[in-house]
């Protein structure tokens, strides 16, 4: 139906001055099913990358096989490289624990541990993993409670339940708990799907800002997300990358038609 | 497939052709009017009164698709320079209005010289092309005729600059004519200029390269 | 189509049926309930007038008509048994629904999780008899011991049921959640997963606390009975079930009564446990919790 090669894009222009991340031919199965068909994509750094595509083109299985959590699902397999800072994360070497603390992860619904306190839930990646020192967790917990925008709103309550927030409270308070072990990476999976307006404005600001010490990669089936954002863009479609540009030009100028007919609403 | 888009999108060319067309008729019938002494001004101003309208008609109708739409890519290039094109439209009926004024103001039946004349009708046929291949080219989007329309433009450029030294050559004295042939020719000479931004339009809705074509 | 249209008659009809149904089901669950009264109404009436306070904690003779006298080494013995069996059941049963839960998708947790299905529902006395052949026979002698291990077969499946059910409740996201922050599997499960699953827990084995009090058969054949406060668990020993059965079907009036006593504490004992059950389900059940 949408015949004719899928282009993609050479960005001749783009400024990729320093690579963060980067897959290399990454290919992903689910049982049967071919999710990812070898993708090649470079993420800068301290930038934030968008990616974008309609449903099932397996932006949501990219990026969790950017943090080894899709090979937690029982029958996922997945094949080729990704690299950060030079190592591949898949070597066998490598442990995939430790790349988790390096390359964190924000969840589409806000996942605060019920069982747990603001504070806690704020520092629960270093407690969980032994550390102790009171001062330490208090200084942590403030920074990535102010980090994700979230402190002014929280700080007298600390010690309330985690899960007694509202819908965007709760999704800061996540991004909170990612962002207190430090990440050098922090991929984020449509993570104001399920927030109202005002809410979702509140995470989009607290992003931008995030970028200057962290890398991010989001996934959004909102465009105009997308166009507000990030830096760059990576267009998806079945399992393919289609275009990866600087927003500005994938939005005002797509090279590919692909990309034009979904930014434009002409799929279909 | 049908977007909500479209309609408006529809609705908006529309709009942009018709102005076309009338600032088209405009520029024929004051330029007719200059050459053969006729009176036009009121049919042209009623043209113009138009297109002013339309233009703030087509602005409003713009701005209502991006506020409702958010457009990218394609549809906001297009929706952006329809509204620069509107704009160079008006401008075409403002130099026709300009041009059948100074035909009503000096009235020079046979005040000129049968060579001026001769020069202003080429000139005008010239111009009033490169406004026919403006107007084609916003509704069908083909950058085919960029060539041709920069090679006009050129053209016209120079037979503006060579009028005036002839002008100053040839009659010795200032009078109704010398100054009414002037400022006709400086008048089509803006609107082979604005039949370029029109064709630079063109490309960028076409292509998204943005380009100079003058 | 406007009111008139409909037919009044049909709306009539209607309206009587559902009046019926009501009807119908109302009575199907004062049925359902009458012989749980009727049951519970006998025993306190009966009951009632064998409690004393020497009867719960005495075991020598309180009348003089032959060899009896408190319930005490009943229920000291059944908190015993049961006590035995949980020691038993609970870390082996938390251990296998967690492996329901965390490996639901292997084939040796479908396997032996049908095999624990049938267990719940195994009979208790050929439970019973098994540990009598396995455990009295051999060391010649009843137990606590061998009472607690025959209870421990009948805890055991419904602990690790309801482990891993309330387990599996525990949303997918909160451990993805977990791992994602670079926590390892291991604790994952023990810090989050058992954490936010703990009250399913807490029920499950009181559930089965609670049927294991109200068990008979098994300890009849492997615990056998007594008369005093037993020494050590290797030892033959009273239980309230036992109890109820042999002064239930003894000739003695007397005997019979301190039966329904003796039935009437351990129904108290059951509605207790039972309502331990709801208070831990009754504040934030799990799944109200999860859903924002």
């Amino acid at each position: 139906m949408l015949g004719g090669t899928l282009k993609i894009s050479k960005h001749k222009n783009l400024d990729l001055s320093s690579v963060k991340l980067a897959t290399k031919d990454l290919k992903a199965q689910f049982g049967k099913a071919q999710v990812l068909k070898g993708i090649n994509l470079n993420f800068p750094e301290n930038k934030v990358t968008a990616i974008m595509g309609p449903s099932g083109c397996g932006k949501t299985t990219l990026i969790r096989c950017l943090n080894r959590i899709h090979e937690l699902t029982p029958n996922a397999k997945v094949e080729g490289e990704v690299i950060l800072d030079g190592v591949n994360i898949y070597s066998p070497q490598v442990d995939p624990v430790v790349v988790r603390r390096r390359i964190g992860m924000v969840f589409q619904k806000a996942n605060p541990f019920p069982t747990m306190s603001i504070f806690d839930n704020a520092v629960a990646g270093l407690k969980l993993a032994g550390v102790r020192d009171k001062e330490k967790l208090d200084s942590v917990a403030e920074k990535s409670l102010r980090m994700a925008f979230l402190w002014d709103e929280v700080k007298d309550d600390l010690k309330k339940s985690g899960v007694n927030l509202s819908g965007g409270q709760q999704q800061r308070l996540c991004i909170a708990r990612a962002l207190a072990v430090e990440p050098e990476v922090v991929l984020m999976d449509e993570p104001c799907s399920a927030l109202d307006p005002l809410a979702t404005a509140k995470i989009e600001e607290s992003i931008v800002a995030l970028k200057k010490e962290f890398t991010i990669i989001i996934v959004t089936h909102n465009m105009q997300q997308a166009a507000r954002i990030s830096d760059f863009t990576a267009f998806m479609y079945l399992g393919q990358l289609i275009e990866f540009d600087t927003t500005s030009e994938v939005f005002e100028n797509p090279k590919s038609e692909l990309t034009e007919k979904y930014i434009t609403g002409k799929f279909g | 497939m049908q977007r909500l888009l479209d309609k408006g999108l529809e609705e908006l060319t529309t709009l942009v052709y018709k102005m076309g067309k009338d600032a088209e008729k405009a520029v024929a019938i004051s330029i007719r009017g200059f050459l053969e002494g006729k009176e036009a001004s009121s049919n042209v101003h009623e043209l113009s009164e138009i297109l002013v309208g339309t233009t703030v008609e087509v602005e409003e109708k713009a701005f209502g698709l991006i506020v409702k739409y958010q457009p990218v890519a394609s549809d906001l290039r297009i929706i952006n320079s329809y509204m620069k094109v509107a704009y160079d439209f008006e401008r075409y009926s403002r130099y026709a209005w300009d041009i059948s004024f100074i035909s009503t103001r000096f009235n020079g039946q046979s005040a000129c010289n049968k060579w001026i004349y001769d020069y202003i009708s080429k000139m005008a046929e010239k111009v009033l092309q490169m406004i026919a291949i403006s107007i084609s080219s916003v509704k069908s989007l083909d950058t085919e005729l960029v060539k041709k329309i920069t090679r006009t433009e050129q053209g016209v450029d120079k037979m503006y600059l060579e009028f005036l030294g002839k002008l100053v050559e040839q009659a010795g004295i200032t009078n109704e004519c010398t100054i009414s042939s002037t400022l006709v020719v400086r008048y089509l000479e803006r609107i082979a200029d604005h039949a370029t931004h029109i064709m630079e339009d063109v490309v960028y809705i076409a292509t998204g390269e943005k380009v100079t074509l003058r | 189509m406007r009111t008139s249209d409909l037919p009044a008659s049909i709306s009539l009809w209607r309206k009587i049926v559902n009046k019926l149904m009501t009807i119908l089901v109302i009575v199907a669950v004062i049925l359902a309930v009458i012989p749980l009264l009727l049951i519970l109404g006998d025993v306190v009436i009966r009951g009632a007038p064998a409690l004393s306070l020497g009867f719960l904690i005495h075991s020598l003779p309180t009348s003089t008509k032959g060899l009896s006298g408190g319930i005490g080494p009943a229920i000291v013995g059944s908190f015993t048994m049961v006590g035995i069996a949980a020691l038993i059941s609970v870390p082996i049963g938390v251990g296998a629904g967690i492996f329901f839960s965390e490996w639901a998708s292997s084939r040796l947790s479908t396997i032996s999780g049908f095999m624990n299905d049938v267990l719940t529902g195994f009979p208790s006395i050929v439970i019973g008899l098994f540990v009598f052949v396995i455990i009295v026979l051999p060391t010649k002698q009843s137990s606590a011991f061998a009472g607690g291990v025959a209870l421990s077969f009948v805890m055991l499946p419904i602990i690790a049921r309801t482990t891993g059910e309330s387990l599996k409740l525990v949303p997918m996201t909160l451990r993805e959640a977990s791992m994602a922050l670079g926590i390892p599997r291991w604790k994952t499960v023990i810090r989050i997963v058992i954490s936010t699953g703990k009250r399913g827990l807490l029920t499950g084995i009181l559930l089965a606390v609670a049927r294991a009090t109200g068990e008979t058969a098994p300890i009849l054949l492997t615990a056998s009975t007594s008369i005093y406060f037993a020494k050590s668990i290797f030892q033959p020993t009273a239980s309230l079930t036992v109890f109820i059965y042999n002064y239930g079907t003894s000739g003695s009036a007397s005997w019979q009564t301190e039966a329904w006593g003796a039935a009437l504490v351990l129904i108290l004992i059951m509605l207790g446990l039972n309502l331990l059950v709801k208070l831990t389900i009754g504040r934030n059940p799990i799944g109200a919790r999860m859903e924002l």
